[in-house]
């Protein structure tokens, strides 16, 4: 080599990157498909993309703290006999006690409690705690039917039939054994230790006729007194919404590929389904269709942080919004005072998606009794309900500077976009101007 | 006993009926007519009730109930006695797709065939079965026994857990993870206590069992073929 | 006939043709629509009828079922077809003309191409359980009696009661409670993958 050449500096290739290479070296060594948590973690349109205008002199601002703006939610209107009434338009998205410990799933009924809004159970049952500490309850009907039981039906404020979830629309659920605690086996009916997958489809209906005749009869067993949600994975919101509110939903969840899972193939997280952002006005518009907006409530969720997000998702048409990922990171997952040990699992703070592993060392994504036991239900609540508290307050103040005496009383008028990207999935202009891609303009 | 017409009061005014009645009733014995094939007969009882139906029913009768027995005279329509908990489900007819699905207790009992998925994800329920049962059925059972005393479908006790499957005619072809497993006497004892509760006269020995393999219970990727 | 109409009439939409099947489509409750065709005046040896849960195209008379294969023949169908797009296409290629987006209207033109094509209505059954992908029980009426065909996962549900007056074929056994003799009925289900026939010409 001569010295006097110069040589270009090495360069890595964008298509095959570090982290392409290690998934390559990691398939080839184990022969399975990656495992992890979490939701989608690629750059994609979110909220962040919208702005809202506010109000200066055409519109008139209201007076933060002084001048109400109304928070409050109910869902169950159309068929229930007693519909959920919430006093933020935030609630808890479905988390099942065995991807949670029960100290978790205490905390998180303690924490939406004392913030007026309502938990949700998951695959894997109803326990005492959760439903001790949860004003209101929502329980999950999955196709494993995993500790479903009438009594903890009858004993719910709402019913969510989950067809699919954000994360793997299409999908059933998976619980790998380490998880598989002798308590969890218990309430699933299954041996401890065993990886346990579960069902992509109900195990005794397909499609829309039949879920109509399956909502019935849960109305049957329950007296027609409770809500039933419907929640569809972020994957064809228009046709799943509409087919929803045809099947007799009161409610529709839409969940985005940014929402979480307890574990599921990285390959299902990242390439199936549709962003948030994008998955709302087709929804918004299958309700304004069947002339059922706001008389069937939206609830959208995946990747949802802070009250702009809340504010965005209702000027889109969402009655309320779901927080899953976000509320485990209020109880204290992923914080930086833990770092040492998310080193010693060869991650860092922020990053630790190995939650079927069962070894989070905050305690919340564990069956492991000495690691659930570092997490205290009492104070993680109060994380919980302050967290809760600043997004209303957060979605409050933007509310009332676009003039508006209800949360409820944002419109998609009220935002812009700052991406072309945006402005194409959420139907708003960008900003500054009023094209909206694929809808005319300039 | 009290008799109820379907065709007059409707499939929900008869259910509030039912769950209405106080846990220290007298009046047990209940007769419905005219099911006319209607979804959701008598569902979600809880209490030892005796309910008759006579005619066909439609999706989801029995489903969920606890203590109860009910009776039907005729066929059942998908999901019969879907997620039972306890007490006692009984089809003199043929019942359709999914019968007993994820059922932890109790015992349903179909006098006839039952078509595809019978004891799919059940959780402890017991199936007797008096004539065959379609495919898939059950996938990924999970606990309690499945009792066929005519053939089976494709498929049978694909990925199952820890189920018990008897099965006296022929087997079209067994699911993943699912293999012939020895009876033994306390097998025996079983499928006999099973066979006197669905009044069946077929000797336990003409049956063999299935069960699970217990291979897929921890991923391998030499068995990946199977997934 | 059929043809002079496209090239003269492009407007008019063709429901159906052939001398004994007569299809009627419309919006509405079923029992207007019943009314509207005044189909108790209806005389025949066999009727099939079809109300929609659109699954993912639109609520439209056009979409409703059922879907002439052919003369004569025509196709209702419960499911939801995951491969229509891209047969659609290929079809498309082989001259066959869609009005809809629907993906029954998809699994009719497939038979009726197979038909124009000498297959015989059992076997171009047959070839459609593995040219077609998705959740299917189809139902064809015949000029002089039907068939019937499951997926090979057969979710979708099928259920057939037959006297020694008549034979009927429903999603759901109240569809069939009301005919006479129906308590008495010999009921039982389709299997999956096996087309069933009645009728000399199916």
């Amino acid at each position: 080599m001569d010295p006097n050449i110069p040589r270009t500096t090495p360069r890595k290739s964008a298509t095959f990157d570090d982290y392409t290479l290690s998934e390559i070296r990691r398939a080839a060594t184990t022969g399975i498909y990656d495992i992890r948590g979490a939701g989608a973690k690629r750059k994609l349109p979110h909220f962040d993309d919208l702005l809202f205008l506010g109000a200066s002199i055409s519109r008139y601002p209201l007076e933060g703290y002084r001048e109400k703006c109304g928070t409050n939610v109910v869902l169950g209107t159309r068929f229930a006999k007693k519909p959920v009434e919430l006093k933020i338009p935030i609630t808890i998205a479905g988390m099942s006690f065995g991807s949670l410990s029960a100290q978790a799933k205490e905390a998180l009924g303690r924490g939406a409690s004392a913030a007026g809004t309502s938990t949700t159970t998951g695959d894997g049952g109803m326990t005492p705690e959760e439903r001790g500490q949860s004003k209101m309850l929502v329980y999950q009907y999955l196709p494993s039917r995993y500790g479903m039981n009438p009594d903890d039906l009858r004993k719910a404020d709402a019913i969510e039939v989950v067809v699919g979830q954000g994360a793997k629309p299409g999908g059933g659920g998976m619980l790998l054994g380490q998880k598989i605690s002798d308590r969890v086996a218990q309430m699933r009916c299954l041996p401890k230790g065993i990886d346990q997958r579960s069902a992509c489809r109900h195990p005794d209906w397909t499609g829309p006729d039949d879920l109509e005749i399956k909502i019935h009869e849960l109305r049957e067993i329950t007296a027609w007194e409770k809500p039933i949600y419907v929640k569809v994975g972020g994957a064809r919101p228009y046709y799943d919404t509409a087919l929803a509110v045809k099947s007799g939903a009161d409610v529709v969840v839409v969940d985005g590929m940014q929402g979480g899972t307890a574990a599921t193939q990285e390959v299902f997280i990242e390439h199936v389904g549709m962003p948030t952002l994008a998955c709302i006005r087709p929804a918004v518009k299958a309700l304004q269709e069947l002339g059922m907006h706001r008389k069937v409530q939206l609830i959208v969720s995946g990747g949802i942080r802070n009250g702009a997000d809340v504010a965005k998702a209702l000027a889109l048409g969402a009655d309320a919004v779901s927080i899953g990922t976000a509320a485990l990171v209020a109880l204290g997952d992923q914080d930086p005072h833990l770092e040492d040990e998310y080193q010693k699992l060869g991650t860092t703070a922020g990053a630790y998606d190995d939650w079927h592993e069962g070894r989070d060392p905050a305690g919340i994504t564990t069956q492991d009794p000495e690691l659930a036991k570092r997490l205290d239900p009492v104070k993680a609540g109060r994380r919980l309900s302050n967290y809760l508290k600043v997004m209303t307050l957060e979605a409050q103040t933007i509310a009332r500077a676009n003039g508006k005496s209800h949360v409820h009383n944002l419109e998609p008028e009220d935002l812009v976009a700052l991406t072309v990207e945006a402005a194409a999935m959420a139907q708003v202009p960008l900003a500054g101007t009023s094209w909206i891609p694929g809808k005319g303009g300039y | 006993m009290n008799e109820l017409d379907l065709k007059k009061d409707g499939v929900t005014a008869i259910n509030h009926r039912l769950h209405a009645l106080p846990e220290n009733t007298n009046e047990r014995h209940w007769v419905i007519r005219n099911p006319m094939g209607q979804h959701a007969i008598a569902c979600g009882l809880d209490g030892p009730l005796h309910v008759e139906v006579h005619g066909h029913v439609g999706f989801y009768c029995g489903g969920m109930n606890k203590d109860a027995e009910v009776i039907v005279h005729g066929h059942a329509g998908v999901g019969v006695a879907e997620n039972l908990m306890s007490g006692l489900v009984w089809i003199k007819g043929n019942a359709s797709e999914s019968a007993g699905a994820t059922g932890n207790g109790g015992l349903l009992v179909i006098d006839g065939d039952a078509s595809s998925r019978c004891g799919i994800s059940m959780k402890g329920i017991d199936i007797v079965v008096g004539g065959s049962v379609g495919h898939m059925s059950a996938f990924m059972a999970q606990r309690g026994n499945l009792v066929v005393c005519g053939d089976a479908g494709d498929a049978l006790g694909d990925s199952i857990y820890e189920a018990r499957l008897y099965v006296k005619g022929k087997v079209a072809s067994l699911g993943a993870d699912c293999i012939e497993k020895e009876m033994r006497d306390e097998h025996l004892a079983d499928l006999s206590r099973l066979l006197a509760a669905a009044k069946r006269k077929d000797n336990p020995k003409d049956f063999r069992r299935y069960g699970s393999a217990r291979k897929l219970y921890n991923f391998n990727v030499d068995h990946a073929d199977a997934y | 006939m059929v043809k002079w109409l496209k090239a003269h009439h492009p407007q008019v939409r063709i429901v159906g043709s052939g001398h004994t099947i007569e299809i009627f489509k419309e919006v509405g409750l079923p029992a207007n629509v019943y009314d509207k065709f005044e189909l108790d005046d209806a005389k025949g040896t066999h009727i099939i009828g079809h109300t929609r849960m659109a699954t993912e195209s639109a609520v439209t008379t056009a979409g409703s079922h059922p879907f002439a294969t052919g003369a004569d023949l025509c196709l209702v169908h419960n499911g939801s077809l995951s491969n229509h797009n891209r047969l659609r296409e290929n079809l498309k290629r082989e001259g066959m003309e869609f009005q809809t987006e629907n993906d029954t209207e998809v699994a009719a033109a497939y038979m009726t191409w197979k038909l124009r094509n000498g297959v015989p209505l059992k076997r171009a059954m047959e070839d459609g359980l593995s040219d077609l992908d998705g959740f299917f029980t189809f139902l064809v009426g015949t000029a002089d009696g039907f068939a019937v065909v499951r997926d090979p996962i057969a979710c979708k549900h099928a259920v057939l009661a037959e006297t020694d007056d008549w034979v009927a074929m429903a999603t759901e056994y109240r569809a069939i409670a009301h005919l006479p003799g129906a308590d008495d009925a010999k009921i039982w289900e389709p299997e999956p993958s096996i087309v069933y026939t009645w009728g000399g010409n199916a």
